[in-house]
């Protein structure tokens, strides 16, 4: 219960109280109202008796107040009692005064979806990867707790969709996804009937796969270059990803940490006849090389 | 005015006289510091003593002083004396202060000497150690210091093409369809992590990978756990990490709970964090020549170069130690106190302790630098 | 008939009216323009007294070292400045109160040195007074508040112990008691080595003069003087007592902190000129007269002995005197206020030189007298612009920073400033954020502080190693004392952060201060330090020492019965003879 609700609660009892309160007022009244509505939808309350009153309807996060007539109807129009729950309808006159209560439920219609999707960022061809879940109101935000089925949609442009669908619980349903062999923006829908909402996640190339260099002279020095450096699933890896060259030589050894440009990772190091020259990115091993020359 | 009284001002003023020559010829340890370790009259009537005054001015900072007692300063300018010491370009020495040193004579004759000169620089990251080796000469009674001055290294014009990599940070705009969770840490992991005891405590080594495509601020926190699972300590990897990990790169952590013991420990939590942040793939540094020296003075040596066209002002390198099994044993570092201009190796030497240099059989060595303009 | 008059004349003391004018006139302008918050410690006291202001009666400080005592200093002066604040304001009230004291140093260094010689040559160490370098000096450069304050309440009681030991008067010894324990609440150092400096020669002067007019036998004499002891020591340890306590519990055990006063002055020229040259001024040409004078005069020797432990003491290194008869306590106290109560102690010399001077070649010696009082005092004042007691913070303006802090949540973290010099307390006045810095080294408790030897953690590098490690062992432990901010504003600091896994988050101050921040840092929570004083010393602290003062104001409005003056024979140059002074 947020800290508003409680306040309306409290203000309710209090009401109550005061209702309770007024037992001079002999003249007796009645209250005829639906046992429930839906959220923001149009009902009247009737009244009977006579004489002037006053109509408090009070529930969680909203209080109605109306002055009426014993023995007319107060109109309660769409939109006015939008929040769902538990509320008492409080009749006040000159009588002692009448309660009943009414209770709101969500609306029937979804109107909007709370959707979270993680992560927005993560690597290929990951199993499960992707985490979906959404919750469902209606056009009050109330929450709709009636099962409801809820699409998810993964969509890239180079793969076919993958869908789910999956029945609410308590207004929420989730699901996970696998992340596809391509990188790129995949949409990530959640869709119940026209109600849709949106996000992309970012499919980044895995670790590199066989990772590839070769070695040719280049004066006193030997050029290592890497083959375009792809993952497994064929992406390219991404600039800037380090590649570790090493040359061991003797009892020493050198290494530079290369940034990939253009896809490949390329470097001069000293040519040292017998040397034994690797390349990795990351934990990912590559080839080596003994440098004879 | 009585006789008694005159000999007592006389005595007053003696005694007083006498109290500040005592205090000036055979100064107080603190005194004798604010002096820079000199006394009244510099005194250069030994080897030994001529290499003590100039390394006392060296520390006061006296760049005239110490230039002018130099038998070779014909060769070089005092600006030249004075760069040598502090750089010519900015870099941890520039602001480094003169904390103590070392004289220890390693040939006499009766008319040269040859001197080592250890001097202890404190800089911002800790103390820096630099040794010259000083040949002196009599001049008279008096004895006079050879400085060999490195004179500026020439870097050689050249185009260095950099094709500039660089991560720069969008953070998203309310509402759009990267919704609140895109601005997403990047994503690390511990790959190795391994706690030992030693004299000083309690030593949490390891490596951190960014498996993720862009790069990250990274550092690691550990928590000691009893077995209770209670606390008893936790610190962080402070400086000895590489805090920017561009993608798929590695860093040793090495993190120390002193005077911690490890039979009290049950478990250890390790708390790896990670930020997304603005970020460069240059400099590009390589080293070379690295060889790890065995027993009894075990270190890793080599030389650094900066294949970037930019000064890097202060390189700090790490050294991963692994025994046979490829278990990480040891992290070390060092910090060079001098700028790394383009393609200009430095040299570095990382003590390994000699309890461990048997038990290493590779290493790989990163190196994070600090350029002035503000990136690491 | 002229030639007599003239001779009255010229033994007239200088109405007391008059220096006070010359102090105001010289002192007030300078007040006015707030120049003492150049200096090294202003601040520093202001930051103090803005905690009384807001917590009169809990001395207990969170917004340095991650909460210290206030206990472990004195508070008398500050806590005026503080009870005069919503009057002037914080700063303008530390101004009234050092305006105060230096009026009051004026009368002190009169009534002082009018035991030892003439009233004319009293008054004219009163005016000398205004012009000293030592009081200048520790004004506009230092910044030592509570010397400066306890010293002229000292002076002013030494004439009553004088009083109530020669003449047995029950009143002067309620106002010696009264006064020594409000000097004591003002400063302790003063109180201690006082004794030493000051009061001892002013009981051997009771006892030289115990044989003229009244006579006390030296029984009585003893009685007295350990009368005024014992109830003055028991009144300072009551008002004092949690200061005691703080001191008793926590000794200052911490590492000792290099200070350049502790220097040889002559290996050393820069700091001489700094600690000798500039406190003395032209007294230091009135040093032979002094020794002179002092030695052949026998009713001088307990003022001039006095006047030489000071005066060697505050030459720090220069002479081995600090080291052996301080001991370890030459390598806590700083020197400079040596050097000012000794000349305190020589002004009474200085007084009789100067009318002597006068006496003997009137105009010639007046204008003499007045360039080189004007030029001590006139180089003690411009001294902390030349070197400039603000560690590298001029121009720095901290309010930018303080909002910075006090906004966003900020200072839920704790924060440390590098390269801000003496500015960290108006910073920590500014801000509702709390600090693991501070600069008053003697409260800190945290051993990231108190292992290395080095002072303020904003002045590291001038600390060298020590200095440099401490920052770095409060970096490491910067998780364990919620230190998230540090705000620089010495670039030379900035490898240390970058490597040690910090990071620049804003800018200010027309990116003259960087912020650096640092990941996962929990909120700063509050030590439970076993150093916090109890609810009733905080009670005791905000009554006692403020309370000393107000009851020192009105026993001194308590009138002193008229005595019949004995003829006091006061030293004079044997030479002089007063009809040639008109001759």
């Amino acid at each position: 219960m947020t800290g508003l609700s409680a306040m309306m609660c409290c203000a309710a009892m209090v009401l109550v109280s005061l209702a309770a309160g007024q037992a001079a007022m002999a003249q007796s009244s009645g209250l005829t109202l639906p046992s429930s509505i839906a959220a923001g939808s149009a009902f009247s309350i009737q009244t009977s008796g006579s004489g002037a009153g006053t109509l408090y309807i009070v529930g969680p996060g909203q209080v109605i107040k109306r002055d009426v007539q014993g023995g007319g109807a107060a109109f309660i129009s769409a939109g006015s009692l939008h929040n769902a729950g538990q509320y008492l309808v409080i009749l006040t006159g000159n009588g002692p005064s009448e309660t009943q209560a009414l209770t709101v439920t969500p609306a029937a219609q979804p109107a909007a979806l709370s959707f979270l999707a993680k992560p927005s960022r993560l690597p290929v061809g990951l199993s499960d990867g992707i985490t979906g879940a959404v919750y469902v109101f209606d056009a009050y935000q109330n929450l709709i707790t009636a099962p409801e089925p809820v699409n998810f949609e993964l969509s890239s442009p180079a793969q076919p969709e993958q869908t789910r669908t999956v029945i609410t619980r308590n207004g929420a349903a989730w699901t996970e996804m696998n992340s596809t062999a391509h990188q790129g923006n995949d949409k990530f829908v959640a869709r119940i009937g026209s109600v849709t909402s949106m996000r992309v996640v970012e499919q980044v190339p895995g670790d590199p796969c066989g990772l590839q260099m070769t070695a040719s002279p280049a004066g006193s020095e030997v050029k290592l270059a890497t083959a375009p450096v792809r993952d497994c699933s064929g992406n390219a890896v991404p600039d800037g990803t380090v590649v570790t060259f090493t040359e061991a030589y003797g009892n020493s050894q050198s290494t530079v940490d290369v940034p990939i440009k253009r896809g490949i990772a390329a470097v001069e190091m000293p040519a040292h006849p017998g040397a034994l020259i690797s390349v990795a990115s990351g934990v990912v091993m590559g080839n080596q090389i003994r440098w004879e020359r | 005015m009585n006789k008694s009284g005159r000999l007592l001002a006389v005595i007053l003023g003696a005694v007083t006289v006498a109290l500040i020559v005592i205090g000036t010829l055979d100064p107080s340890s603190t005194a004798l510091a604010y002096a820079g370790g000199q006394g009244l009259v510099p005194s250069s009537s030994t080897p030994e003593l001529a290499v003590r005054d100039l390394a006392a001015e060296i520390g006061m900072r006296e760049w005239g002083r110490a230039y002018g007692s130099l038998a070779n300063k014909a060769e070089f300018t005092e600006q030249n004396f004075q760069n040598d010491l502090t750089g010519y370009y900015l870099s941890l020495r520039t602001y480094a202060t003169l904390d103590h040193f070392q004289v220890r004579p390693l040939h006499a004759t009766a008319n040269d000497a040859e001197m080592r000169l250890v001097l202890y620089w404190s800089t911002v990251v800790g103390t820096s150690v630099s040794t010259r080796d000083l040949h002196v000469v009599r001049d008279g009674d008096h004895w006079d210091v050879d400085w060999p001055v490195a004179k500026k290294p020439d870097v050689p014009p050249q185009v260095i093409p950099v094709n500039y990599l660089r991560w720069d940070v969008i953070y998203p705009g309310a509402g759009d369809d990267w919704g609140e969770q895109n601005v997403e840490a990047p994503h690390v992991r511990i790959v190795d992590m391994h706690p030992v005891q030693r004299a000083e405590g309690v030593v949490i080594l390891g490596e951190l990978l960014n498996e993720d495509i862009v790069p990250a601020y990274v550092s690691v926190n550990a928590t000691l756990l009893d077995k209770e699972q209670h606390p008893i300590a936790s610190a962080g990897s402070f400086d000895k990490i590489s805090h920017i990990l561009l993608p798929k790169q590695v860093t040793p952590f090495f993190i120390i709970f002193p005077n911690a013991q490890l039979s009290d420990v049950k478990s250890i939590r390790m708390t790896p964090f990670s930020t997304l942040v603005p970020a460069s793939a240059d400099p590009v540094i390589a080293i070379d020549n690295e060889h790890l020296n065995p027993v009894p003075d075990p270190s890793l040596t080599g030389q650094v170069i900066n294949q970037s066209g930019q000064v890097v002002n202060v390189a700090h390198v790490l050294g991963t130690f692994y025994d046979k099994s490829g278990q990480v044993v040891w992290v070390a570092g060092e910090y060079l106190d001098r700028a790394l201009l383009p393609q200009t190796p430095e040299a570095f030497d990382i003590h390994i302790p000699e309890d461990l240099a048997r038990d290493i059989s590779s290493e790989r060595t990163v190196v994070a630098t600090y350029s002035e303009r503000g990136e690491q | 008939m002229q030639k007599t008059e003239s001779i009255e004349a010229s033994q007239r003391p200088i109405p007391i009216s008059l220096s006070l004018l010359l102090a105001t006139a010289v002192n007030l302008p300078l007040m006015l323009m707030k120049l003492p918050l150049k200096s090294y410690d202003t601040n520093f006291h202001i930051f103090f007294a803005s905690h009384y202001l807001h917590h009169w009666f809990d001395p207990w400080n969170p917004k340095w070292y991650a909460g210290f005592s206030q206990t472990t200093y004195p508070p008398l002066p500050q806590q005026w400045v503080a009870a005069l604040s919503p009057i002037f304001g914080l700063e303008m009230a530390y101004m009234a109160v050092q305006f105060a004291a230096i009026l009051l140093l004026v009368v002190g260094v009169y009534r002082f040195a009018k035991l030892w010689v003439s009233p004319r040559a009293a008054s004219y160490a009163a005016l000398a007074t205004v012009f000293v370098g030592a009081e200048s000096f520790l004004v506009y450069s230092a910044g030592q508040l509570g010397t400066t304050c306890a010293a002229p309440i000292y002076l002013n009681a030494l004439p009553f112990l004088y009083e109530w030991v020669r003449h047995g008067k029950g009143r002067s010894f309620l106002k010696a008691a009264v006064l020594f324990t409000a000097a004591a609440t003002a400063h302790h150092a003063t109180l201690l080595f006082g004794s030493f400096f000051f009061a001892l020669p002013v009981l051997a002067l009771a006892y030289f003069d115990r044989s003229e007019g009244e006579r006390v036998a030296p029984p009585a004499f003893v009685a007295r003087a350990l009368a005024i002891t014992v109830v003055t020591a028991a009144a300072i340890a009551v008002a004092l007592l949690p200061f005691w306590i703080a001191l008793i519990h926590y000794p200052v055990t911490q590492t000792p902190i290099p200070h350049p006063s502790r220097a040889n002055y002559i290996l050393s020229p820069q700091w001489g000129l700094n600690y000798f040259i500039v406190p003395y001024g032209a007294m230091i040409l009135a040093l032979p007269f002094i020794f002179w004078r002092g030695s052949t005069t026998p009713r001088l020797r307990p003022l001039l002995f006095g006047f030489w432990v000071a005066f060697l003491l505050g030459l720090g290194g220069t002479t081995p005197v600090g080291p052996i008869l301080l001991g370890r306590a030459f390598e806590v106290l700083t020197m400079e206020r040596f050097s000012y109560w000794a000349a305190l102690l020589a002004l009474p010399f200085i007084g009789l030189l100067a009318s002597e001077l006068v006496a003997r070649y009137r105009t010639r010696a007046i204008v003499g007298l007045s360039v080189a009082a004007a030029f001590t005092c006139g180089f003690a004042v411009a001294w902390s612009t030349y070197l400039s007691p603000e560690g590298g913070a001029e121009g720095l303006d901290v309010k930018s920073v303080a909002a910075w802090l006090n906004r966003d949540g900020h200072d839920q973290y704790r924060y440390v400033t590098l390269g801000f010099g003496n500015q960290i307390s108006h910073l920590a006045r500014l801000t509702d954020a709390d600090s693991v810095d501070g600069e008053w080294n003697s409260g800190r408790m945290l051993p990231e502080l108190t292992r290395y030897g080095g002072g303020a953690l904003t002045n590291s590098k001038f600390f060298n190693k020590p200095g440099l490690d401490a920052l770095r062992a409060m970096l490491t432990d910067a998780d364990h004392y919620g230190l998230k901010w540090v705000f620089v504003h010495d670039p030379s600091y900035n490898p240390l952060l970058a490597f040690a896994g910090w990071r620049q988050v804003d800018s200010l101050d027309d990116n003259t201060v960087a912020v650096w921040s640092k990941d996962g840092v929990p909120p700063a929570t509050p030590l439970n330090a076993p150093q916090i004083p109890p609810r009733w010393q905080g009670i005791m602290w905000g009554i006692c020492p403020f309370g000393s003062s107000i009851l020192a104001i009105l026993v001194l409005l308590i009138p002193e019965k008229k005595r019949q003056e004995a003829a006091q024979e006061y030293p004079v140059d044997e030479n002089l003879v007063p009809g040639r002074m008109v001759s």
